[in-house]
């Protein structure tokens, strides 16, 4: 308990802070409340958000800049976290904030692929950079060299040294082979996973009980709807499914994959393991929209197992974790709001996709 | 040192032909924080030409880079060499091409023979585990009945490709462990090819590619791909060689075309967020009031023409753009390190660091009073600052904060009257008698109580803090109508008033105010609730732009404002009590070393037996060790939460400097 006490002892004061300045469901809901894209942006100046923003000049003020400022605090939040986190769980963190650079490397290949053929005047390095998460200086990707490059060959001999190189030295021969990005991306989210479950899997105690109902949590989203889109989109063979993802997760066992890479119907899979998603059948009778829905179902149960990890004794990696995951999922909120509101979309289309609001009353 | 240091907004008009020498000098003095300044540049002059020169720069910069590490160079900078003037592109990059011509055609012959080294060598790694068998490995890939992969596999991968075949008669053999890149064999019915093959391919298996001309046993294709590494090791030290030679020949040039390049592009960066006019430049920036004088007289000798307008920004108003530079005395580091953590102060606001240099060793020394325990804290601050032990010099900087919480546990231990826990030496000695206070574990409501209200007095700081922060930003809807603003002082007041008399009715049945005061209280909470927390984000609005506004419709707007004014009386009483943990913590410390006396007397057999000795010396240890982890939390707790909440905004920008020196000069 003493060593937990020491090694929390700043880091659990600074969360509950940072905590602290998240956007309430209430706030979620004034927000969705603008009648556009201004007046979104105005109100956002008045959130914890508004010291991203106030620097944005008239003319940068469009979606995508403001995403990327509003990306900032949540990088600035995992810079903090990583600083403070006590030595054996910085790791997991690390690892953990290696998501936005897997999501950055995506980038920067499909930038490669795709916007190298568009005959547009803008650079293509400026409008890679556009949609890539601010790590700043803690990333390892020389993401600019890696975009001038204009090869995907090139771009990934440019990885060398860092924690991608081997992964994706595998998979290039089979991007060699078939010219298509899927086999690296999916590498590439393959050993992720697998990195941050193995580091769950070094902690002990409290550390290594939250830290796998957190990210067990978010593997079994993934791996679900992996699985899932593997077989009713890609239309993959059962040993392509089950290679495709992983054996390990909180409440997602390796058999619940197993049955739907073996053609298992889907939604009694989905309703043995979350009896409380109402409506399955419903959602996966039109893939196309129900599995979104499915996505938002899911993350709303991860919510839920973060804001658990805050009752009780706090000094564990529970904490700062589910803190992160539920700044994670404020931007989304927040990006889906600016999304929706640059292109007017009507609310009953976007409101659906929100997180947080979830926790409002009428939803628990 | 209470507030940033003080910046003044610089503009320069720059002559064109004297651009490159006052650039040279805004770089060298390394206090302009430059902003880019291309918008007031003017639009019709073409596109910016020192944008395309700095990304040519840049370029280059990467291909001598390049080069040098072809070379096995290392990347120096000449710090002393002198850069009278920015290099011109066009002779930099013909000696560029000239030496990567030559040293391309070598290194990249050495590049495809490493890669054709590297190969042979996988393929020999993934022969050796079946050289001894006698099978000619040809013959495998024409059977007619079985399938058969042989290959190198991520390890981790393994287990899920046995499992995705579980369903498929097949055999599987790790021919070479290896925790990263196992060499495995998988064989399975002819019949069943296409499910191996999809498996294979999934899993990332990477069959083994034995070139045509390799025939026969694993043993006559190891001597063969063993006979080709060799020839292929000695064609690269010949080129290895080859590129040493031309390492020493071009190495002067190369390091000296590094620096013109290096420097050039710094000085390119910087002009290329200039603005350009006809004739003249518009620089923009920061620059520390005290720094001005020096820069201002630097510049007018680098250009006698240059025009220098220096706007000092007056700390009342809204800054966010002004760069904030916090200069705090070496000893207040720790401090700062604490302000930061929570956030950079914005320049128009208090910097709070020299206030919590107060406020925390004095909670902290409040809660941790000892004087035995408050003097061993601060030897293991001393021992933190000198550095003494390898293990803990990363915590150095936290000497003097360690220290400053020891000093005070010491002196409240005075106070207090404890000594190791010893609670009846001090108070009866002749001399330190005359600083005993109180006892907390025997006057616990004294305690509680002084804790409430020394908590009441540090809010109403905060309250004043950020009154005084609002009024210098000229934000006067905060001012007045935020929660903590003018009416939330007057609310929080008039609760306390009101609260205190409910209490002293309840615990003493005699009242400590007049009634009409408790009546005007009771009124300005009304008022108060009204201005600072149902109409307070409205009236602020209204102050701002002159509209009174309801957002959301009032039906919402009803709604939350009950739940908000409900928050707002819990918060202003949490607020309040959270302090009373101070006195609290005092008495469990207090009783914490009691209770290792008692343990000492009931096990260790009264005074005069060692073991009594012994659990006081441990469990003095145990207390020093558990408390002050427990006590620096809820220390930066009520910082954070209750008092830094009150006040300080934070999101202050950085002050980076231009600088053309390199880390490596500095």
């Amino acid at each position: 308990m003493a060593g937990g006490v020491a090694d929390y002892a700043a880091i659990s004061a600074r969360v509950r802070a940072m905590y602290a300045d998240l956007l309430t469901p209430q706030d979620i809901i004034r927000l969705s409340e603008a009648p556009d894209f201004l007046s979104l942006f105005n109100l956002l100046k008045g959130t914890a958000y508004g010291r991203y923003l106030e620097g944005l000049k008239d003319k940068d003020i469009n979606s995508r800049r403001v995403i990327t400022q509003i990306k900032r605090k949540l990088a600035n939040a995992f810079y903090s976290v990583i600083q403070m986190a006590p030595v054996q769980t910085r790791p997991l963190v690390k690892q953990l904030y290696r998501y936005y650079e897997i999501g950055n490397l995506k980038a920067v290949l499909r930038g490669i692929v795709t916007v190298s053929t568009w005959n547009t005047e803008t650079g293509l390095w400026d409008r890679v950079r556009d949609v890539l998460f601010p790590m700043g200086s803690t990333s390892v990707l020389p993401v600019q060299a890696m975009v001038e490059s204009g090869s995907v060959a090139t771009a990934v001999d440019l990885l060398h040294g860092t924690p991608y190189e081997e992964t994706l030295s595998f998979a290039m021969k089979r991007y060699s082979a078939e010219q298509n990005l899927f086999p690296l991306e999916v590498a590439l989210d393959l050993s992720y996973w697998r990195r941050l479950w193995a580091e769950t899997q070094k902690l002990t105690g409290q550390d290594r009980q939250h830290s796998v109902r957190i990210i067990g949590s978010l593997l079994d989203m993934n791996n679900l709807m992996w699985a899932i889109r593997y077989r009713v989109y890609h239309k993959l063979s059962e040993e392509e499914v089950i290679n495709y993802t992983l054996p390990f997760g909180y409440r997602v066992h390796d058999s619940d994959i197993r049955a739907i890479a073996a053609g298992a119907d889907i939604a009694s899979v989905i309703t043995r393991i979350y009896p409380g998603i109402p409506d399955v059948n419903a959602l996966l009778e039109n893939p196309q929209a129900g599995l979104p829905k499915l996505e938002v179902l899911l993350k709303r149960r991860i919510m839920e197992e973060c804001l658990a990890a805050f009752v009780g004794n706090p000094f564990h990696i529970g904490i700062p974790l589910a803190f992160l995951v539920m700044h994670d999922f404020e931007v989304q909120d927040l990006i889906v709001l600016i999304e929706a509101k640059s292109s007017e979309l009507p609310e009953d289309e976007y409101r659906p996709f929100l997180l947080k609001t979830n926790l409002l009353p009428e939803h628990s | 040192m209470f507030f940033p240091e003080a910046m003044t907004e610089v503009e320069l008009i720059v002559p064109s032909k004297d651009l490159l020498a006052v650039t040279k000098v805004l770089g060298n003095r390394g206090v302009f924080h430059q902003i880019d300044s291309t918008y007031l540049g003017l639009e019709n002059l073409g596109p910016n030409t020192w944008q395309e020169k700095a990304a040519s720069y840049s370029t280059l910069e990467r291909r001598i880079q390049v080069i040098m590490q072809n070379l096995n160079l290392a990347e120096e900078y000449s710090g002393t060499s002198n850069f009278d003037s920015i290099a011109d592109l066009e002779p930099l990059q013909s000696a560029v091409d000239r030496i990567e011509g030559e040293v391309k055609q070598t290194s990249d012959q050495l590049a495809a023979e490493k890669k054709s080294l590297e190969q042979l060598e996988s393929q020999l790694h993934q022969l050796e585990p079946i050289a001894d068998a006698n099978v000619n490995v040809g013959a495998l890939r024409k059977s007619n009945y079985l399938h058969s992969v042989l290959g190198i596999i991520p390890a981790e991968n393994v287990g899920r490709l046995e499992t995705s075949l579980s369903r498929v008669p097949h055999a599987f053999f790790t021919l070479r462990e290896d925790p990263k890149k196992p060499v495995v064999w998988l064989l399975g019915p002819r019949s069943n090819s296409d499910v191996i093959d999809r498996a294979v391919k999934s899993a990332y298996l990477n069959p083994l590619t034995l070139p045509e001309e390799f025939e026969g046993t694993p043993a006559q294709i190891t001597e063969s791909i063993r006979k080709a590494i060799e020839t292929s090791k000695q064609k690269i030290s010949e080129l290895n060689s080859a590129l040493a030679r031309l390492a020493d020949t071009h190495k002067k040039e190369l390091l000296q075309l590094l620096w013109d390049v290096h420097v050039s592009r710094m000085i390119a960066d910087a002009i290329a967020r200039f603005g350009q006019l006809r004739h003249t430049y518009v620089v923009v920036g920061w620059v520390p009031s005290a720094d001005l004088e020096g820069l201002t007289q630097r510049l007018k000798q680098a250009s006698k023409e240059i025009l220098i307008e220096a706007i000092p920004v007056e700390r009342s108003g809204h800054h966010s753009n002004v760069p904030v530079a916090l200069r705090n005395p070496a000893f207040l580091s720790p401090f700062e390190l604490l302000v930061n953590t929570y956030a950079r102060p914005r320049y128009e606001e208090i910097d709070p660091t020299p206030l919590i240099a107060v406020t925390f060793p004095l909670l902290y020394g409040a809660m941790f009073g000892d004087v035995g325990h408050g003097l061993v804290l601060t030897a293991l601050g001393l021992l933190l600052k000198s550095k003494a032990i390898k293990a803990l010099r990363g915590a150095a900087s936290f000497g003097n904060l360690v220290i400053a919480c020891g000093l005070s546990g010491t002196i409240f231990g005075f106070l207090f009257g404890s000594i190791f826990g010893f609670e009846e030496i001090l108070p009866h000695h002749p001399f330190f008698g005359k600083f005993f206070w109180l006892s907390p574990l025997h006057e616990t409501q004294t305690i509680l109580g002084i804790a409430i209200g020394a908590g009441i007095v540090i809010l109403i700081i905060g309250y004043l803090l950020n009154l005084y922060n609002a009024a210098r930003a000229r934000n006067w809807g905060r001012f007045f109508f935020d929660s903590y603003g003018l009416a939330g002082l007057i609310l929080y007041l008039s609760f306390l008033v009101w609260m205190g008399q409910v209490v002293a009715n309840l615990f003493t049945g005699k009242p400590i105010f007049p009634t009409f005061v408790v009546t005007i209280a009771q009124i300005l909470v009304l008022i108060g609730i009204f201005l600072a927390t149902i109409f307070s984000h409205p009236l602020q609005h209204w102050m701002e732009t002159g509209h009174f506004e309801i957002e959301g419709g009032w039906g919402i707007f009803i709604v939350q404002s009950v739940a908000e004014v409900l928050e707002k009386f819990i918060s202003m009483f949490s607020n309040t009590l959270s302090y009373m943990r101070v006195g609290a913590f005092a008495i469990v410390h207090a009783g914490f070393t009691s209770a290792v006396f008692i343990i000492a007397n009931l096990v260790g057999g009264g005074e005069t037996g060692i073991g009594y000795w012994v659990i006081v010396v441990l469990g003095n240890l145990g207390v020093i060790i558990l408390e002050a982890f427990i006590v620096a939390i809820q220390t930066m707790r009520l910082h954070y939460y209750e008092f830094f909440g009150k006040f300080f905004q934070g999101g202050g920008a950085p002050y980076e400097p231009l600088a053309l020196a390199t880390a490596q000069e500095k």
